[in-house]
């Protein structure tokens, strides 16, 4: 699930990938499960049983170490216990701590989110002035919003890899890192 | 009123000039129909408690019905534009109840998919981003 509106970048990393996609990738770009499931950064992801029973919520989680050397996270213990999950059933954390893992939004989170969604249906109609007052807006109810800030970067003619997004990184940890969902392996932030 | 969906969605809509619209235009617009009996969408039904303060000469204020359906609403006054969003409901099932919301995405090639298509089979969800 592409949190993300750049469709032809998104497909590149499909057509890149030489092991072949055997799953179904959407694209969100209205950012509609953040708001679901209270989703604050990327990659998050979340392990669901057939009941649908969350298991697992919003976890920062990797599937290679490519980035291991910023964040510190090694992503063979993840895969790992993704893989006994598949085969045994075995859960990481107890209902109790998923249920405790994820703070819901608040109000100015849930906020922000829709500003968001205006600003980019803005900017896709070519209204510049209401997509900059609807992202301006988003980004102070929601500062330390990955999905929120960071996402807005690219879309503001900024660089989501550049000196904003360490700026971003800066503050975020100076507020205590708020993020809603299970940071690294499996301790909660 | 020459008010149309600038998009619509299962879940969240983002309307064209401002919050007041038709009431007939509310299936259309959120999904929900405003009947004698409440604000009804297939066989469930949302008690208005009063209809006379919602409606006024066949038009709702979407922020009124947004608050009905528990659904958090941001208006841009000056491009005349309306977010609505999902019902809260939804988040707190995930987040007490722990139940996974459906939704309905679109893929690449824009076929829809949801999270139901594969009900009874362990699901692994990612959320990503080229940002």
């Amino acid at each position: 699930m592409a949190i993300d509106e750049a469709v032809d970048t998104i497909r590149t990393y499909i057509d890149n990938d030489t092991d072949g996609i055997s799953y179904p990738v959407l694209i969100d770009a209205d950012h509609l499960l953040t708001e679901l499931y209270a989703i604050s950064n990327v990659p998050s992801v979340l392990l669901i049983d057939g009941d649908d029973t969350i298991v697992q919520p919003n976890w920062n989680a990797y599937a290679t170490d490519t980035f291991t050397e910023f964040h510190g996270i090694d992503s063979s213990a993840q895969l790992d216990a993704i893989r006994r999950w598949v085969l045994d059933g075995e859960t990481m954390m107890a209902p109790d701590e998923v249920r405790d893992a994820v703070d819901d939004l608040s109000d100015d989170e849930e906020q922000a989110r829709l500003h968001f969604r205006l600003a980019t249906h803005l900017r896709n109609r070519g209204d510049e002035d209401g997509s900059e007052r609807n992202f301006e807006r988003a980004c102070r109810l929601a500062p330390y919003d990955f999905t929120i800030r960071r996402a807005s970067m690219p879309l503001r003619g900024g660089n989501p890899f550049g000196d904003e997004f360490f700026e971003l990184v800066a503050e975020y940890v100076e507020a205590g890192a708020p993020y809603h969902g299970v940071q690294h392996s499996g301790r909660r932030a | 009123m020459g008010y149309r969906p600038a998009m619509t969605h299962a879940q969240i809509a983002i309307l064209d000039s401002g919050p007041v619209v038709e009431s007939s235009s509310l299936p259309e617009l959120l999904g929900w129909t405003l009947k004698p009996e409440g604000l009804c969408r297939d066989e469930r039904c949302v008690i208005v408690p009063d209809r006379s303060a919602l409606e006024s000469n066949g038009s709702v204020d979407l922020r009124e019905v947004a608050a009905l359906l528990d659904r958090p609403v941001a208006v841009d006054d000056v491009a005349g534009l309306v977010a609505v969003g999902a019902e809260r409901w939804q988040r707190r099932d995930a987040l007490h109840d722990l139940r996974a919301p459906d939704f309905r995405l679109p893929d690449l090639d824009g076929t829809f998919h949801a999270l139901s298509d594969h009900r009874s089979k362990k699901r692994l969800l990612v959320a990503f981003s080229s940002w």
